[in-house]
């Protein structure tokens, strides 16, 4: 899977990163910011940028590099982007976001302070955001109540609040590999969501979601955020293979291969059982019922 | 001229003898192999006729398909675990380092002309044959087929089946994807589970450390030559004594201990279980052209640092499955050893008991009912409401544990929580047998007064009170109506009877 990667690389630069590795990885543990293979929490999204773009005022609105690009919301959304979160937001997670509950709610909340502009996206594209049911265990996927702009616009001034990373990002998939891709998705993803992409239950009335109808820059969000249960992917995963990834997300589990007939739905000897007993084996006794004496 | 052709072919027909050609080779036949006496008395076998008795066929028939579905398989696999970088037509796994025997299955499913209608043939077939062989146990069981003299054959007939789950599995092992990989695992670990001697055994089995190089070679000879021919020849054993005891039939008109009812071999029944081998190979080939199983490009490789989320086996091993996910996490540690029985006693015990009962469960019918009779003329299910209700229970409490291997599918499904789900399945698994038991026993009782839906109606006795109340009183059935639990009597009471006509045209009563 990396034979390809390191094909291009010179010998001498991949000899060289071979020792550089471990020692990059043992700085990392002494001081993460240091190293750009190990990116904290608040930074994850922005390793090896090669393109970083900033305003006049110097603050970084674009980076990132030809697999993707994040883009940082306008900071001329800030009012609205306010107006927008006391009307649906603060009633839960407060009005500084901090996830102090308004006054007269109670619960706990989580504080939105330094999240980065990817996460609140998320949440809310996706439709989880506002939350229909406070006393669900898990927010599930749905009809987004906010449109895409307007969630950046939340997105602005939660940010504006305490800056973070990652910004939102677009992935531009013709430049990534798919097959390096389903490699990385077994040895990363199918542990939760299975190697079919369908999702399942976790312990404690969580579930992995199914991956099946998923945008692109939504399934880059999920891996660099981390929504929930699902472990947040930064220094481990380059921009270039969570692309990767996502190819491999969108084209093969979204629209599967399916060259031997029905799919039976991706769920694998379950269905199959039922199938070869109900219809296989069933057709079959049916017959023997019809060919043979009823007595 | 033309005149003296005629004369000459007819001669020529004369001499052939009544059945032409044919006849004439046949007998050029059974003067050197003396076949003209076997082959009448096996033409004339006789066949009892009712669609239960054709279970059996789907499992042999299904046998059949595989074997000549295996063999095709069987040109293009290699048994190895080389690794080789992968360059087919898959693009999505182009450049991934895998085992030959996944690479060259991915060249059977995508290159190989008509071989992925084969490699899923293959796996359908091998999904009916486990079944038909349950179903048709199922039969044998409930109609007390495996009484004397026939215990020999339910004895080689439970190997069969216990062959056939291992033989599948080995099977759907042997591609070495990331499922079937786990699979794999998880029989390692079950052997390893076996106090004292497991990881020894499991070290002999699988040649080294999970995973080692020899798992799939020595998969391989165990899946494609030695299960098959033991099969093949239990099979043949199977067969002989069915053909040698003759086959079981149901009382009914004219049907007696001592005789057989049926069509005989040659034409009727020949013709029939013919057409049936076609039906059989023609619902596999239609499944295989457009039912997918197993699509292994979409799991990907093997590798013991992967691992996929909801991997269940293939059914019949489903069992084994749901007994080790809903048992509770009992180990025992000592003597400087940890002894697993969370995975000792559902994968190792527990299928060992269910096994072990059946072998001997035609052994202990006779210790319960004391019955050393012959028996060649079947129960109805309804008349033996005990081992009815012992069959369904034990059926049933299978079917909880098939049930309970797909607790996350079902809890993710239903929005469950995994943990009630589980709990619920340990409970489930306990008490639906216990209730099945008296239900079953009691609907076969319904069933055998139903039987009697002729008898006489009795009559209600009306009478009025004093006070000019109508009280109407039913009298009891007439003696002989009342329907009663047939006791294990060697000979069911209402067959007495005799005629001696055959009952339908085609069919033939001989003796045993
Ligand atoms: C009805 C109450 C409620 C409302 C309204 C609500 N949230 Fe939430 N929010 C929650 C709860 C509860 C959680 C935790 C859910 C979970 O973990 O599944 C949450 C979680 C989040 C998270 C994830 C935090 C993390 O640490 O990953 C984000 C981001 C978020 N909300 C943003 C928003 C935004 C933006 C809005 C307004 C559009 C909003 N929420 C409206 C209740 C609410
Ligand atoms: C530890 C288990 C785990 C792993 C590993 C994991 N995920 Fe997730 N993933 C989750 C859970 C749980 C959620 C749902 C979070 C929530 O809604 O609260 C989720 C959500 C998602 C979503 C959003 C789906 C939706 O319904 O909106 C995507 C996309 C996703 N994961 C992709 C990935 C990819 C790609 C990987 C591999 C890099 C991965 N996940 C690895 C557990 C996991």
């Amino acid at each position: 899977m990396n034979s390809s990667l390191f094909r291009r690389v010179p010998l001498i630069v991949a000899s060289g990163a071979f020792v550089a590795a471990p020692l990059l990885l043992f700085a990392g543990s002494a001081n993460a910011s240091n190293n750009i293979l190990q990116t904290t929490r608040k930074n994850a999204g922005t390793p090896n940028s090669t393109i970083v773009v900033k305003n006049k005022s110097g603050t970084v609105i674009k980076y990132g590099n030809k697999y993707i690009t994040y883009k940082a919301p306008s900071s001329k959304l800030d009012t609205l982007g306010q107006a927008l979160f006391m009307e649906n937001c603060a009633s839960c997670h407060g009005s500084e976001a901090d996830g102090v509950p308004a006054n007269g709610t109670n619960g706990a909340y989580p504080d939105l302070v330094g999240l980065g502009p990817a996460t609140i996206t998320f949440w809310i594209d996706s439709g989880r955001m506002p939350a229909k049911n406070v006393a669900a265990i898990q927010a599930r996927r749905g009809q987004p109540a906010l449109t895409s702009t307007q969630a950046v616009a939340i997105a602005a001034w939660v940010n504006s609040l305490l800056p973070g990373y990652p910004d939102i990002p677009t992935p531009h998939l013709k430049n990534a590999n798919v097959a390096d891709g389903a490699a990385l998705f077994a040895l990363n993803c199918a542990s939760c969501h299975t190697i079919e992409g369908d999702g399942d239950a976790l312990a404690a009335s969580t579930f992995s979601p199914s991956l099946r109808n998923i945008p692109a820059f939504q399934v880059v969000e999920a891996i660099r955020t981390g929504p929930g249960n699902m472990p947040r992917f930064t220094g481990n995963l380059s921009d270039q293979q969570v692309a990767d990834i996502t190819k491999y997300v969108t084209t093969e589990i979204q629209h599967p291969n399916n060259p031997g007939g029905f799919g039976l739905g991706g769920l694998g000897p379950v269905a199959e059982g039922f199938v070869g007993l109900l219809v296989g084996l069933g057709l079959l006794m049916l017959v023997c019922y019809w060919i043979g004496d009823r007595s | 001229m033309s005149d003296a052709s005629a004369t000459n072919k007819r001669a020529q027909r004369e001499a052939a003898g009544p059945y032409g050609k044919i006849g004439q080779t046949l007998n050029e036949l059974d003067d050197r192999l003396g076949i003209a006496k076997g082959g009448r008395t096996f033409m004339d076998k006789i066949f009892p006729d009712h669609w239960s008795f054709m279970l059996g066929e789907i499992a042999l028939y299904s046998f059949v398909i595989l074997l000549v579905t295996g063999v095709f398989l069987t040109l293009y696999f290699v048994p190895s675990v080389a690794t080789v970088i992968y360059h087919g037509p898959y693009k999505p796994m182009d450049g991934q380092r895998v085992t030959e025997a996944w690479d060259s299955t991915m060249n059977i499913s995508f290159t190989v002309r008509g071989g992925l209608l084969m490699r899923q043939m293959h796996h359908w077939a091998c999904d009916i044959f486990v079944g038909a062989i349950v179903v048709h146990m199922a039969r044998v069981f409930f109609t007390g087929a495996f009484r004397k003299p026939r215990e020999l054959n339910w004895t080689i007939g439970l190997t069969l089946l216990i062959l056939a789950i291992g033989n599948g599995f080995l099977g759907y092992s042997l591609p070495d994807d990331l499922v079937s990989g786990t699979g794999i695992r998880i029989a390692y670990s079950i052997m390893e589970s076996i106090p004292f001697v497991g990881s020894y055994l499991a070290f002999w089995v699988f040649g080294g450390n999970f995973p080692g190089t020899a798992t799939i070679p020595r998969f391989f000879i165990l899946h494609v030559l030695i299960l098959p021919l033991v099969i093949l020849g239990l099979v043949g054993g199977h067969l002989f004594l069915l053909v040698r005891q003759k086959h079981t039939q149901f009382p009914g008109k004219g049907r007696t201990e001592k005789n057989v009812v049926g069509s005989p071999m040659f034409p009727v029944f020949i013709a029939k279980t013919t057409g049936f081998l076609f039906i059989v190979g023609g619902i596999t080939a239609l499944l295989g052209a457009f039912a997918q199983i197993n699509p292994i490009w979409q799991f990907g490789p093997y590798d013991a640092a992967r691992i996929s989320y909801a991997v269940q086996p293939d059914w019949y091993m489903g069992f084994l499955d749901g007994a080790l996910r809903i048992w509770p996490s009992w180990s025992f540690m000592g003597f400087g050893h940890t002894i697993p029985l969370e995975v000792f006693i559902p994968a190792v015990i527990l299928p060992g008991i269910i096994f072990n009962v059946a072998y001997l469960w035609p052994l202990l019918e006779r210790k319960f009912t004391k019955d050393n009779e012959i028996h060649h003329l079947l129960d109805r299910p309804s008349d033996r409401p005990k081992r009815t209700a012992f069959g369904v229970a034990v059926l049933v409490f299978l079917a909880m544990l098939h049930i309970a291997s797909s607790t996350d599918v079902i809890a993710n499904f239903f929005h469950l929580s995994l943990e009630s789900t589980l709990w619920g399945m340990r409970i489930l698994v306990i008490v639906t047998p216990i209730i099945a038991y008296p239900l079953a026993y009691k609907i076969c009782k319904e069933m055998q007064s139903y039987r009697g839906g002729g008898k006489r109606k009795t009559p209600n006795i009306v009478s009025r009170t004093a006070e000019g109340e109508y009280v109407a009183t039913p009298t009891p059935a007439y003696g002989e109506d009342v329907g009663h639990e047939l006791d294990a009597t060697p000979v069911p009471t209402y067959i007495e009877v005799e005629p001696d006509e055959p009952v339908e045209s085609g069919v033939r009563t001989v003796d045993r």
